[in-house]
């Protein structure tokens, strides 16, 4: 996360991470890029996507990240 | 919280998420059908106790079994006829089939011809992979003429079956056709039918990278989705030949019939019953 002060968050997104099986679809399809390939392993051999915001790259709510998950394994939380 | 937290969080409660992770593969559509269709749900406010999903056999079969509400895994082709009885026996429910092109068109294509032709009320969602994904990738009558199979190693001779255009032909109140890259019609699509009656069919054309993708040069999800994206037009008054799928070709996709008020076969029979009751 940054420190930048402008930087206003819109959303969290948590990866249910033993659901995932890394088909990158999220990574693909996520608008504004704050899903990336994670140095990660779960218990399946998959790497699954780690939430990352900077300056440049910021989660804007869309929600199509769950919508193109075939593994019901995210979840977009909204900040008010 | 938004509408679209909301139906995150209550499709957990539609889901048999102690089953989870699924048994598809990384990347197969099967799983964003379900999505879409369980988001499609909920939208249209449908209790739970009066939706009942059946399923024939297959990777997409095995959907019935991941979902929280009474569902029926069927034998191989006969979800259609499961589910004839079903709503025969309790017309309050929302009876919806949820399978695979092998199941619904090859062992049970004369139940979906003549159950569309008698417009039983029931929704039909279609997930074509064009393949038999669960035995291995066996061609299929969907399967697009040249393409790779287990059992077409020099490319499919066969012609496909035009989906939406027999659904049409046979008089389906509802026929649409999208990908699962179009999740939003599709979720939209699925909304639409779950408020109407009569034999809706949705096929949704999806991704079997394991063993359709692999021998046609889409070996990651991916690929197979990237496919969609680029190929894929949007056309409602599509012609027979624009709704023919190709190999490698485009795929016309939307909404191709959307007729209201045509008495379904339950609602004739009832009639029967109340003629033949009033005569005697
Ligand atoms: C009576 C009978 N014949 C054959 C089979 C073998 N079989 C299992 S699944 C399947 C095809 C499934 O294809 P499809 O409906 O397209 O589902 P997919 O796995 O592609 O989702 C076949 C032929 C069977 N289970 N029962
Ligand atoms: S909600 Fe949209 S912007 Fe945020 S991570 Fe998901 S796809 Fe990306
Ligand atoms: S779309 Fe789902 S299964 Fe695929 S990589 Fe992202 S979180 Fe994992
Ligand atoms: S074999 Fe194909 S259809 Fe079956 S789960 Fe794997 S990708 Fe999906
Ligand atoms: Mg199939």
């Amino acid at each position: 996360m940054t420190e930048n002060k402008n930087f206003k968050r819109k959303a969290t997104v948590k990866i249910l991470e033993d659901r995932c099986k890394g088909c990158w679809y999220c990574v693909n399809y996520c608008p504004t890029k704050v899903l990336v390939v994670s140095e990660k392993l779960n218990a399946k051999g998959y790497h699954p996507p780690e939430f990352r915001e900077d300056e440049e790259h910021v989660c804007i709510a869309c929600h199509l990240c769950e919508l193109y998950c075939p593994d019901f394994a995210i979840v977009v939380e909204e900040l008010k | 919280m938004s509408l679209m937290e909301e139906l995150r969080m209550n499709e957990e409660n539609l889901l048999r998420t102690e089953r989870l992770p699924h048994v598809w593969c990384p990347g197969c559509g099967i799983g964003i059908v379900l999505n879409a269709f369980l988001r499609a749900v909920m939208r249209r406010k449908i209790d739970p106790n009066k939706l009942v999903v059946v399923s024939g056999i297959g990777c997409t079969g095995r959907a019935a079994g991941y979902v929280n509400v009474d569902s029926f895994h069927t034998t191989h082709g006969r979800g259609i006829p499961f589910a004839v009885g079903i709503k025969f026996a309790r017309p309050d429910l929302n009876v919806v089939v949820f399978s695979g092109d092998g199941d619904l068109f090859a062992i049970g294509g004369n139940h979906f011809v003549n159950a569309a032709r008698r417009n039983h009320d029931l929704l039909i969602i279609a997930v074509n992979n064009f393949t038999y994904g669960m035995t291995g990738g066996q061609h299929g009558p969907t399967t697009p003429t040249g393409a790779y199979t287990t059992t077409t190693p020099y490319g499919n001779p066969d012609r496909p079956f035009n989906i939406p255009h027999l659904a049409i032909s046979l008089g389906a109140p509802y026929v649409a056709r999208w990908t699962t890259y179009h999740v939003n019609q599709l979720q939209n699509s699925i909304y639409k039918a779950l408020g109407m009656k009569g034999f809706r069919v949705i096929e949704i054309i999806s991704q079997c990278p394991t063993v359709y993708g692999r021998r046609n040069t889409m070996r990651t999800p991916l690929s197979m989705m990237e496919y969609f994206q680029k190929n894929s037009i949007i056309k409602n008054d599509a012609s027979f030949e624009e709704l023919e799928i190709k190999y490698k070709g485009r795929i016309v996709v939307g909404e191709f019939r959307n007729v209201q008020g045509i008495p379904t076969y339950e609602e004739r029979y009832e009639d029967i019953i109340r003629r033949a009751q009033n005569e005697s």
